[in-house]
């Protein structure tokens, strides 16, 4: 049996989002449209996609549902820095949350443990700073400052990753040794970059309970995660997390490695060019959330692009798997027209153990420019060869190799190993 | 025809819209936007020259030159000051910390200061010798007592604020200076970043030694701030950096710096935003200095009078709208964190407000007990954005408190 959210439940949610907040009615009578209208998914695509510029625009007076304020038990406000500077005010209620959290981590049996009957788990953020609740960037805060409500400690790191200076970074693994997480929540090429140096100075990530890691925030490369499981070991699970930060959860990887997007939580739909697409190609994610008492959306687009496999998991789990692809405004554009997305860059890539770190950089006239931070073990031959790689995958464009020191992260404190300013300036 | 009027249309910049909304600029206490006529000067620069100045004899160079210095000149006539009597520096805290280690006080030199003063008024003072502030009353006035007192121990600079960048109150600086000179001979070294964006100032009537301030907060570019110093006391100023540009002949065995006030100017200016200030201070002036005085207090009006009385917000001020700039910084109720609402004035409704600590952490710290939110409006705002910003507000804060709504939610 699935558990697959029925099309009645949408109906009840955009009844709900119409009666209940400004926006959404406002969204419908613009479009001609009252929720009766809505009685199958063809009805359904009637109703123009939503995206973040609605909900921040209209946060919190047009969004919030009534009855709701935004000190209302249980509400979680944030603020995101979002991808690319495309910032976010919102709210979620912590019990949806948690749900999305246990619909997505329940495709993994290797998380099962963190959850015990009458105890939670305790949770370590190492991240981008702007994703974070308290003002961490600058470490000049205690430990005690940084524990958000729900018991999550954040630890300290620059906005410029790289640039992170070692006071800090001793900070950083002294906290977690000090807090004893079950679970450490991740940026993965942050994490990458803490691994290597605990590495250097001698220290471990440990804790008296099993560690779990989620990684989230941007893409796992493959190079970022055969860092983390080196460094952690195979007795640490790993899990890459499909998420937003006004949505939580919206999927996870596996115990067997498929990523899984939870259609229990929300109505998922893949579209390009305004239409569903086959099993098999790429599309954008809408989705629309299922019970959200608080800020329900509907159609909401993601902007970013999955690829649904259509074909059952050996894993059990009867969520959809998807490939993820990575954002709209992160997709590399070539001249002859096809597009070349972040996962296929990192597939050309590969876990490369000659590398600490990589960026694709697109420019506006389309030629790329490849960066990647080399380590004690590359040879001549390993560059060469993904040189090679990386002409096939990106001809006709150019793309340029380079050998460099230093990356710099964005200014929200993320860092996108893949980037194309034609993508951006589109969007 | 109102002030604003008559000039919004100059600001490019408030043409923007932001998720297809207008915006309100009302952070100018921290910088203001720039007009046309400013953004062309800089452009017009680039485009046509591009060239350094004050080194080498081509055409383009002398042009440059040219243009920088009769900026200097508009600059110095703006405050009733001499040319040579104007460094061009990069902002009000290089100024200050200019005369501050260019003065070579001894190590335990007493020096009075004000408690209201930003942190570039402060910090340089704490460095340079024994900084006492003078302390202010629960609305942000001078004691003047207390200042008094404190001149009694004959300080050897007194370094006063103009205005308040977090109270908005303009102090009685031409009172004050005579206290200073009946008291003591200290120099005096005043910071007008705040109040000469909404007042002229002559530097000679008013009998200050020293004054700083920025032009990014009076219409012009960023990157230039502007000391004035009496001749005789700039000349006896020690120059906190050499290189380039200073010096009028440099051997193995030493150098000879320039003249003041090029021997305070080492290194290739910020020579665009120079001449753009020019731009700005033509533009200041060819406003109705009447009509700008009367927009100001109207501004102020709505800004206090929005503060007074309205729940949820108390102004950090005075109460009135006598002897201040339209600015007006509110404590928001315990529990109400002012960076999320300024963020969500923003994002939400379009208005541009600052939070913090304002770089006045003392004062900010003893007035209000933690971050506040700092509305400040100038010559291209208009009372019915402040009416807009206080209707925002409300809003945002009815969501915010809890007993304001309060509703099952959905069942």
């Amino acid at each position: 049996m699935s558990d697959a959210a029925t099309f009645e439940a949408v109906r009840e949610e955009i009844a709900y989002a119409y009666d209940n907040t400004v926006f959404f009615r406002r969204h419908m009578e613009e479009l001609g449209l009252r929720p009766e209208d809505i009685r199958d998914a063809a009805d359904f695509q009637r109703i123009a996609p939503t995206s973040k510029v609605h909900y921040r625009r209209n946060y919190p007076a047009g969004v919030l549902a009534q009855g709701y304020h935004l000190n209302s038990p249980n509400v979680m406000r944030f603020q995101s820095s979002g991808t690319s500077g495309d910032r976010l005010n919102s709210a979620i209620m912590s019990y949806d949350l948690a749900r999305r959290q246990a619909t997505g981590l329940g495709v993994n049996r290797r998380f099962d443990e963190l959850w015990q009957p009458g105890s939670r788990p305790r949770i370590c953020r190492f991240a981008p700073p702007n994703c974070s609740d308290v003002e961490c960037a600058t470490g000049f805060s205690s430990m005690e400052d940084r524990i958000l409500p729900d018991g999550t400690l954040v630890l300290t790191v620059a906005h410029d990753l790289l640039a992170t200076p070692e006071w800090q970074i001793v900070k950083a693994l002294d906290e977690i040794e000090s807090y004893q997480p079950d679970l450490l929540v991740v940026d993965p090429t942050h994490f990458a970059f803490l691994t290597r140096w605990a590495r250097r100075l001698d220290r471990k990530i440990t804790s008296p309970r099993r560690l779990h890691t989620v990684c989230g925030y941007t893409l796992m490369t493959r190079v970022a995660r055969r860092q983390i499981e080196e460094f952690m070991g195979l007795d640490t699970p790993i899990g890459d997390m499909i998420g937003m930060s006004e949505l939580g959860y919206l999927g996870f990887e596996c115990h067997l490695g498929q990523r899984h997007i939870n259609n229990r939580d929300f109505y998922v739909e893949f579209v390009q060019d305004g239409k569903p697409v086959e099993d098999g190609r790429t599309g954008e994610l809408y989705v629309t959330t299922i019970d959200d008492g608080l800020i329900p959306r509907v159609r909401y687009a993601t902007g970013d692009h999955f690829t649904p496999l259509g074909s059952p998991c050996a894993c059990g789990s009867e969520l959809p798997v998807v490939r993820v692809e990575g954002r709209a405004t992160h997709m590399v554009r070539l001249s002859d027209g096809r597009i070349v997305t972040p996962a296929a860059v990192d597939v050309a890539v590969g876990p490369a153990p000659w590398m600490d770190l990589y960026k694709l950089e697109q420019d506006s006239t389309g030629a790329c420019s490849f960066r990647y931070i080399p380590n004690a073990k590359a040879r001549p031959d390993d560059v060469t060869a993904l040189e090679a790689r990386l002409v096939e995958t990106l001809t006709p464009n150019r793309v340029h190799v380079e050998a460099v020191d230093y990356i710099s992260s964005e200014r929200s404190g993320k860092f996108q190993p893949c980037l194309s300013h034609i993508s951006a300036e589109g969007v | 025809m109102t002030v604003q009027s008559s000039c919004r249309d100059d600001f490019p910049a408030l043409r923007r819209k932001i998720d297809g909304q207008t915006i309100s600029y009302l952070d100018n206490g921290a910088t203001t936007l720039k007009p046309r006529s400013v953004i062309d000067a800089v452009t017009e620069y680039y485009e046509t020259n591009g060239a350094n100045i004050h080194r080498g004899k081509h055409r383009l160079s002398e042009e440059a030159s040219d243009a920088y210095e009769a900026s200097r000149t508009v600059l110095a006539r703006h405050i009733g000051a001499a040319a040579n009597e104007v460094v061009l520096l990069r902002n009000t805290s290089e100024a200050i910390n200019l005369v501050a280690g260019g003065l070579e006080l001894p190590p335990d030199a007493y020096i009075v200061g004000c408690m209201d003063a930003h942190h570039s008024q402060i910090l340089p003072w704490r460095r340079a010798g024994r900084l006492d502030l003078t302390r202010v009353d629960g609305y942000g006035r001078l004691d003047r007592d207390h200042f008094r007192e404190l001149l009694r121990g004959r300080p050897q600079v007194v370094a006063l604020t103009h205005c308040s960048n977090v109270t908005g109150v303009i102090h009685p600086v031409e009172e004050l200076i005579e206290e200073v000179r009946a008291a003591c001979d200290a120099v005096i070294v005043l910071d007008a970043a705040q109040s000469l964006p909404h007042e002229r100032v002559n530097v000679h009537k008013l009998d200050v030694d020293f004054m700083a301030f920025s032009m990014h907060k009076m219409l012009g570019p960023t990157g230039v701030g502007c000391l004035f110093g009496r001749s005789e006391l700039l000349a006896k100023l020690r120059p906190q950096n050499v290189g380039g540009g200073m010096v009028d002949w440099v051997d193995l065995d030493g150098s000879v710096d320039r003249r003041t006030p090029f021997k305070f100017e080492s290194g290739t200016p910020a020579i665009a935003s120079v001449i753009g200030c020019a731009a700005a201070i033509r533009y200041l002036e060819g406003l109705d200095a009447g009509a700008q005085h009367q927009h100001g207090q109207d501004l102020c009006a709505a800004l206090v009078g929005g503060a007074i009385d309205r729940p949820g917000v108390s102004l950090i001020g005075p109460p009135d709208v006598k002897d201040r700039i339209p600015l007006a910084t509110l404590r928001l109720a315990d529990g109400v964190p002012a960076g999320e609402v300024a963020r969500l004035l923003s994002d939400s409704h379009g208005y541009m407000v600052r939070s913090g600590h304002m770089c006045a952490q003392p004062l900010v710290t003893e007035l209000a007990g933690g971050e506040v939110l700092r509305v400040s409006a100038y010559v291209y705002n208009d009372v019915s954005e402040i009416e807009g910003f206080y209707g925002a507000l409300d809003e945002l804060l009815s969501w915010m408190a809890p007993a304001a709504r309060t509703g099952a939610g959905r069942t």
